[in-house]
């Protein structure tokens, strides 16, 4: 096979090749902070809230409309002198502890926070009673 | 006599520990067990967010949450980007039917020619529509997506909250003993 007739297969295997590609696209936020530490707790906010729409996504990492909009709330909360803590008080209102990747311990979650101790208690008192019985038993 | 007491004690507590040991159990599997897509609502027996919004057909008429007082709403948020939406409109032209109720419509984070085009083309059962276009007022009320349905009774307050489409099996085994359950309060 010519050189030629290479160049021109390469090419066109190239060309074909080339339309079944996808731009990728993504899009970038642009929130202007002229405070740096401002922009510190910004970024430190969006780390710390889920995105209801996309469960397992926070709202930094997250595209969806709902985290787009979210963000903006946080953003204009901050540039109105909002606390972290008024801004998480916002969210919490609207969407519950869900939207805390670190939930706070309250009536409602309390048995995730001491159901394992208890249950590890109980396995304990259980095993020790076993124990005792069998040791008195085995006496007699 | 003694050893009877003894026995009575010991099956008491072995009664305890297990009944502990399954409540914690429960407990568990009812918290972790959950359909974690599916978010409760924060407005549950509370009033609606405040709020003042142009109406979708009209934008020289504001809505607002004063507008849910004295009657029983079905506020049904949807948008014509989604699509379970279309396959739930049709099912309200079926619940307009019922009397007892007044179906509003907030469509949620839409442009409004794509919202008028969606009524018109799929019908229009809402008594009245509100044009969240922004969806800040999506977010008053929690919405996390289209659709979902809220109950609302007379005094304005928020009732239940149904994420996804209302079928009719939704709508007579949840909604109808809900109107009920309102309409005998009155």
């Amino acid at each position: 096979m010519s050189d030629k007739r290479v160049k021109i297969i390469s090419l066109l295997l190239t060309s074909c090749m080339l339309l079944f590609t996808q731009v990728a696209k993504s899009t970038i936020d642009s929130y202007q902070f002229e405070d740096p530490e401002m922009e510190a707790r910004f970024q430190q906010l969006i780390f710390e809230l889920r995105c209801p729409k996309c469960q397992n996504q926070n709202l930094a990492d997250s595209n969806s409309a709902l985290s787009m909009d979210l963000k903006s709330i946080v953003y204009e909360k901050l540039i109105s002198g909002e606390t972290d803590e008024q801004i998480k008080s916002f969210m919490k209102q609207r969407y519950g502890d869900f939207i805390l990747f670190d939930p706070e311990m309250n009536r409602d979650n309390a048995i995730l926070w001491f159901g394992p101790i208890v249950f590890l208690c109980l396995i304990l008192i259980i095993f020790i009673r076993w124990y005792i019985r069998n040791r008195v038993n085995n006496n007699d | 006599m003694e050893d009877n007491v003894g026995t009575k004690s010991t099956s008491f507590k072995n009664f305890f520990i297990v009944s502990l040991f399954l409540v914690v159990v429960a407990g568990f599997y009812l918290l972790i067990g959950q359909d974690k897509t599916i978010l409760p609502s924060q407005l549950i027996d509370r009033t609606v967010p405040k709020f003042q919004v142009e109406d979708l057909l009209d934008n020289s008429v504001i809505r607002s949450n004063t507008d849910f007082e004295g009657q029983i709403t079905l506020l049904n948020v949807w948008a014509s980007w989604c699509p379970a939406c279309y396959a739930e409109h049709p099912y309200w032209e079926e619940y307009a039917k019922n009397k007892d109720v007044v179906l509003v419509g907030l469509n949620y984070r839409d442009s409004k020619s794509k919202a008028l085009k969606f009524l018109k083309e799929q019908g229009d059962s809402f008594a009245w529509n509100i044009f969240d276009q922004n969806g800040r007022l999506g977010i008053e009320f929690g919405v996390y997506g289209a659709p979902e349905t809220f109950v609302i009774d007379t005094n304005g307050k928020v009732l239940y909250r149904h994420v996804g489409v209302v079928t009719p099996e939704v709508f007579e085994s949840i909604f109808i003993p809900m109107i009920e359950q309102i309409k005998k309060g009155l």
